[in-house]
């Protein structure tokens, strides 16, 4: 495998042209590239880290769906491994919001895009910063 | 019929799989559930954020989901199912679009079209996923589904 995948689109005469940002495409904010392989980074952070949440709640862990529930178990779970459960939030929150900026971006007309690209933005700053109070404050 | 409205119904019409091929249904499927997942994701972090407030506020929460009846847990069922399904064809995903894996080598169109991403390999991926997704799903059911009585 090459790492022309990982590096931005480039112009015409390159491998890949996936199109310079322009006002009608809906602006500089970020290029679609960079948005994929955000999409794919974040999805193989999550594959290990959710399975990993998902483990803690469930069964394996030798307790019932209720004692997963409570103050103390969620607390303490959040506390030991807010480097997992930070990971978790960065990933899921960049993954997620990028995922329904795609969905959405179809319906759109592509002038209007801008507006999209920055409330996703701000959705994810929003979500991240409830998310990260979370952690700081039960840690 | 508008150029817009007009626009709208092709998009609709993008998301429906009914008689199309299995990679279709998986691409549908996959943003049904990542809709959802995102949606769960959004009520989680504000629910996670009561933990901040203490054991009280916590309790009130988790109350209030209570309340719900037997749609909490059939909603976390629902979700889980989403996250199994999303995370297992995601996998499916990047192998193709990132590693190039699974699929066949690009050939000239020739008529009668079969698309050579969908050979082999892709079909025992895709099937696999959906066999071991049931599977984990049904077991999911009966762990959150058990104090309900519905299982």
């Amino acid at each position: 495998m090459g790492l022309g995948w990982v590096l931005p689109a480039r112009r015409a005469g390159g491998r890949v042209n996936m199109g310079e940002p322009s006002a009608e495409r809906g602006g500089s904010l970020m290029r679609e590239s960079w948005s994929m392989l955000l999409t794919y980074a974040t999805a193989l952070v999550l594959v290990f880290v959710l399975t990993f949440h998902l483990l803690l709640e469930s069964p394996l862990t030798g307790k019932s769906l209720e004692d997963t529930l409570t103050f103390g178990y969620a607390t303490g779970n959040l506390a030991y491994y807010k480097i997992v459960f930070g990971l978790l939030l960065f990933a899921a929150v960049l993954h997620g919001f990028n995922g329904a900026r795609v969905i959405v971006l179809e319906w759109l007309h592509p002038k209007r895009a801008w507006a999209l690209n920055l409330l996703a933005v701000i959705l994810m700053a929003l979500f991240l910063a409830v998310g990260s109070y979370t952690l700081y404050a039960v840690g | 019929m508008t150029e817009a409205r007009r626009f709208r119904s092709g998009l609709l019409s993008s998301l429906n799989p009914l008689g199309f091929n299995v990679e279709r249904w998986s691409y549908t499927l996959h943003r049904v559930t990542g809709v959802i997942i995102v949606g769960y994701l959004m009520a989680h972090i504000f629910e996670t954020l009561q933990l901040s407030s203490g054991s009280a506020a916590w309790a009130n929460t988790m109350a209030a989901l209570h309340s719900l009846g037997p749609l909490e847990m059939v909603g976390l069922w629902i979700v889980a199912g989403s996250a199994l399904y999303h995370g297992a064809n995601g996998i499916r995903l990047i192998l193709n679009e990132v590693f190039g894996k699974l699929m066949g080598k690009p050939i000239l169109p020739v008529y009668p079209y079969s698309p050579t991403s969908l050979g082999r390999n892709q079909r025992i991926a895709v099937w696999t996923i959906t066999v071991v997704v049931l599977i984990l799903w049904v077991w999911a059911g009966f762990y959150l589904l058990a104090g309900l009585g519905v299982v």
